[in-house]
């Protein structure tokens, strides 16, 4: 102890020790505040982090529902698409794109397209996925899979793509799909819903139904560490989040389409470029056939379209965009006389037995109107048989145009159908004040032409095929229905559409049955206007023939060489079958094919008895 | 010395060596599950080896009176400098910064001992200032010295974070002594003279980096996670998903899958924060409160200066160090590398700190002998 210094005086510092504790205790009540914020306040914040840091979400999409026709068969389905990707900055210029070209065989073209594509594409992107090519031939797949290892630049990706087995057939109905735009993601009801990239219906029943086809989406969520190095296996006690969510495939749609008969009305519309067809179900309102023609390619449609061909679409003179069947109006000719007819009984202003006599024309007022030809005595039986012109003017006189256009509104024109898929037209029926109106002042012959279906009536040629069905039945007028039901993923019936009735057309039974025995005669008779359409075999038809004229075009379409065509009329046929027991209604329109007996009729007829004739298009469940 | 037997008994600082031990202890559990399944998995096993021998050191340091410590003060002053020194010569490169002097098997890191060579040396100084009054400026030109050197020789290597420590130790100190009003207004001018200074000529530039990081993350601009910030976010992250209660020892994913940096180094306490949660941070922070109020209530039942400033100084070095590392964990403060006393993963580290630690012990347990 002596050897050690002296003990030197602490006094001094004593009084510091308080500050100094005191400091010390603030700094770690800081820190103990901070940490009690970051634990117990912002918890739920950190642990988000915590938990995205390991895990990576595989989003597994869901497969879009299958649409069926009436029997079964396939009309929208789902197919691997093969697409190609590369990660640009990887890709060696020019050797791997030669490799590249040479594996899928493509032309020089190309092959300099998609140099150009590389070479000009900005530095910060060349690190990110580009997807090359989409949806490779299955040749182009084998040759590239065999190579893949020595292009380490290239993935081959395979996504669902929508497949519409029968091509164009029935396309404007089943739609297409497309890619999602900011629009659709923005206004999407889930922000879950779609990512960049998928495909939504835009039209027909893609569109209608995309609710139900889409299905959900899942995901595969993967445990993995800092470097994204997946750990198979692993599964912290702390994550608590779902690790699988299988993707929900859609729901099913089942049609009342009949494809068959789709495939039959195609042939027999071969030798017209442009027309329509509906066929429906006279007890249910079920469409069977729902025919437009030219239609667009759906895929065509759904990998999105060039200016120019959008153009060449738009610019077509048989409109390939037009649904003709709901989205466009015609005259209903001849076919409408039925509707006159309808008036006439119905209201009792005609005696069906009274004969008239149609010289071939008839002067009403300063007019001159001309019938087809002479047809001598008709009465109302023999004037829809032969179509007589004469014996309706006088008809129209008696009846009236108010008393026309009241029958017409009762069997379904004027007033959209209700079909709920894409666009519908409504149709038009002229009154006596819109006359005044347009054309100044109303004359008599407007009625007389309405009588006739010419004046300025419209009808889709699915409205004509539903009032049909309404005379077919005994005058229940349905709601066309186009979806039979709609199973769920697992199969089980999610939704079963029974048939609407929009209204009772209220009609004497006898008044019916002369008109059904008047159609009957159009086909069966020899003066009948559809006789040569008729066929030996198979069940009878009946239908009224119908000829409308076309708004002339000359003054639109110029000196093109197709103008004197477009000028012809269109031909209809619209009736039921079997004619003694009726079970579908039609209506066909063959674009500018002339007279409806040698255009339409033959076709209608044709399709008809082989229809009746399938075993299992008969009766269809 | 020849009462060492008796006063172990009697005089034991038994507070002292519980809350030191239980630090420890928590530290190699914590290691363990810090490297668990990595590369550096024995790493605890290391890290028990060298507690053992710290825990030697200090038993020797306890065992000789602290007043030689006084009597050979500026010899083991000399000794940390020519070790500082020798860095230069013999030391080995890591990440950038010259620290390290290879020992046979391991390695030393002179700056690590020269913390408490600082406190000694400052310590034998003030014991030998006859002073009781207010200082002048003049005054605190041979402290100022006895600082200067080490930290200019740390600075070369370079290593901010111990220049910092030894910086900051002697400025507690030296807030032992009264100082005039007008030598405090002095310091303060020359400190905002001098960090422009440091900023534009001192710091290297990722020093500089983490400094902006940090301050743009305080700004709430949350810069580029990618960079500087990344460290101290992850460490958030890992702090803040452990909860009130943690996820449990060996389970926490912040520090299994890798997304902490340095996590048995510099980021010790996220790993055990994420893991024992707040209830677990709240007893660590506690037992580090508890151990420097203790270092202040030695020093101020110390019978000299010398003693009352070595226990001050080391009660000092562990403040800071602790503050300055669960500060930056926590994102209170900029990422520097500074390590968690007693609780990091280091030998040198451990060594130096055990060595005050029996210096303190020392100076509590000869408070009655005269």
């Amino acid at each position: 102890m002596i050897t050690l210094s002296q003990r030197r005086e602490v006094g001094e510092f004593r009084k510091r020790y308080r500050w100094m504790a005191l400091f010390v205790v603030l700094v770690f009540g800081t820190l103990i505040v901070r940490v009690a914020q970051v634990q117990l306040f912002q918890r739920n914040r950190w642990s988000g982090i915590a938990q995205q840091n390991i895990t990576k979400t595989l989003e597994l999409p869901a497969t879009r529902g299958v649409i069926r026709d009436v029997a079964g068969r396939v009309v929208a389905s789902n197919r691997p698409s093969y697409n190609v990707h590369a990660t640009p900055g990887l890709l060696r210029i020019p050797e791997d794109v030669e490799r590249i070209a040479t594996l899928m065989g493509l032309s020089e073209e190309d092959t300099a397209a998609l140099t150009t594509r590389l070479v000009e594409l900005p530095e910060n992107r060349r690190t990110h996925q580009l997807e090359l090519y989409s949806d490779i031939s299955r040749e182009q797949l084998a040759a590239l899979e065999t190579h893949l290892a020595e292009l380490p630049a290239l993935d081959i990706v395979t996504v669902p793509l929508r497949d519409y087995p029968y091509a164009t057939l029935g396309a404007h109905l089943i739609g297409y799909l497309n890619e999602v735009n900011e629009t659709d993601l923005r206004d999407a009801p889930d922000p879950g819903i779609y990512r960049a990239g998928d495909r939504m219906g835009r039209s027909g029943l893609e569109r209608r139904y995309e609710e139900l086809l889409r299905g959900t989406r899942g995901y595969r969520r993967v445990v993995v560490d800092a470097r994204g190095r997946a750990l198979e296996g692993t599964r912290p006690q702390s994550l608590e989040v779902e690790m699988l969510k299988k993707p929900v495939p859609g729901h099913e749609l089942q049609l009342t389409i009949d494809m068959q008969l789709m495939e039959a009305l195609d042939r027999a519309f071969r030798q017209h470029p442009s027309g329509a067809a509906v066929v429906v179900d006279i007890h249910t309102g079920a469409v069977r056939a729902l025919y437009s023609k030219p239609v667009y390619d759906p895929n065509e449609m759904s990998s999105g379209l060039s200016t120019q061909r959008y153009q060449e679409l738009t610019s077509d003179p048989f409109r390939p965009l037009i649904d003709k069947t709901i989205y466009e109006t015609y005259f209903p000719g001849s076919t409408f006389k039925v509707i006159t007819a309808l008036a006439a009984l119905q209201d009792s202003v005609v005696d069906p037995m009274q004969r008239v006599e149609c010289l071939g024309s008839i002067k009403i007022g300063r007019q001159k109107f001309r019938c087809n030809h002479r047809h001598d005595w008709v009465d109302l039986y023999d004037a829809i048989v032969q179509s007589c012109n004469v014996y309706f003017w006088e008809l129209a006189e008696k009846v009236g145009l108010e008393r026309i256009n009241r029958y017409a509104e009762a069997v379904g024109f004027a007033e959209r159908s209700g079909i709920g898929v894409n666009s519908e037209a409504k149709g038009f029926l002229a009154t006596r004040d819109w006359y005044k109106e347009h054309y100044g002042a109303f004359r008599p012959g407007y009625t007389l032409n309405t009588a006739i279906g010419q004046g300025n009536t419209r009808v889709t040629v699915l409205q004509l095929a539903m009032a049909y069905a309404a005379i077919a039945n005994g005058g229940t007028l349905y709601v066309p229905q186009v979806v039979q039901n709609v199973k769920a993923p697992d199969g089980s019936l999610s939704e079963t559409f029974q048939p609407r009735v929009r209204r009772e057309i209220r009609v004497l039974p006898e008044h019916l049955e002369l008109l059904r025995r008047a159609l009957t005669g159009v086909v069966n008779e020899e003066l009948g206007t559809a006789y040569r359409a008729r066929t030996r075999e198979g069940p009878l038809i009946a239908g009224k023939t119908g000829t409308a004229q076309v708004v002339s075009r000359k003054s639109r379409s110029g000196e093109s060489s197709s103008a004197w065509y477009l000028d012809r009329s269109h031909g209809w046929f619209a009736g039921y079958a079997p004619a003694d027991d009726p079970q579908v209604a039609f209506a066909v329109l063959v674009e500018h094919g002339g007279s409806g007996s040698t255009s339409a009729a033959p076709i209608a007829v044709m399709v008809m008895q082989e229809y009746l004739r399938e075993p299992e298009g008969e009766e269809p469940e | 010395m020849m009462a060492i037997g008796r006063t172990i008994r009697d005089e034991f600082d038994w507070p002292l060596f519980i809350a030191v031990s239980t630090i420890a202890l928590f530290g190699v559990l914590n290691l363990y599950s810090a490297t668990d399944g990595g590369t550096t998995s024995d790493a605890y096993v290391q890290q028990l080896y060298w507690l053992i021998l710290g825990f030697g050191a200090a038993g020797v340091t306890v065992a000789i009176d602290y007043r030689y410590f006084e009597r050979y003060g500026w010899v083991i002053y000399g000794a940390c400098i020519l070790a500082l020194v020798l860095v230069f010569v013999l030391g080995k490169s890591v990440r950038g910064s010259t620290r390290w002097i290879a020992l046979g098997g391991f390695s030393l890191q002179p700056s690590e001992l020269m913390k408490i060579g600082l406190v000694i040396a400052l310590a034998k100084y003030l014991h030998h200032d006859t002073k009781t009054g207010g200082r002048t400026l003049a005054d605190l030109i041979i402290p100022g010295l006895i600082l200067a050197l080490p930290t200019a020789l740390v600075l070369l290597q370079p290593d901010l974070g111990t220049a910092m420590v030894l910086a900051f130790i002697f400025a507690s100190v030296m807030m032992l002594t009264e100082l005039k009003a007008r030598s405090v207004v002095t310091l303060i001018a020359t400190f905002v003279v001098a960090a422009p200074v440091t900023w534009f000529y001192l710091l290297k530039d990722y020093q500089k980096e983490r400094i902006t990081a940090f301050w743009s993350r305080v700004g709430g601009t949350q810069a580029d996670l990618l960079d500087s910030g990344w460290h101290a976010h992850q460490s958030l992250v890992a702090i803040g998903s452990g909860g009130l209660a943690g996820k449990g020892f060996t389970q926490g994913t912040q520090t299994r899958f890798r997304f902490l940096p340095d996590q048995h180094t510099d980021f010790p306490f996220p790993v055990w924060a994420e893991e024992h949660g707040f209830i677990g941070a709240i007893l660590l922070i506690s037992l580090y409160l508890f151990l420097i109020l203790w270092a202040l209530r030695i020093a101020s039942q110390a019978k000299d200066r010398f003693g009352a400033v070595v226990a001050v100084g080391v009660g000092a070095m562990i403040f800071w160090q602790t503050v300055v590392n669960l500060g930056m964990v926590s994102g209170l403060l900029p990422v520097v590398g500074m390590t968690l006393p007693l609780f990091s993963y280091g030998g040198s580290s451990l060594l130096s700190t055990m060595l005050g630690l029996g210096l303190l012990m020392n100076v509590s347990m000869r408070r009655f002998s005269h």
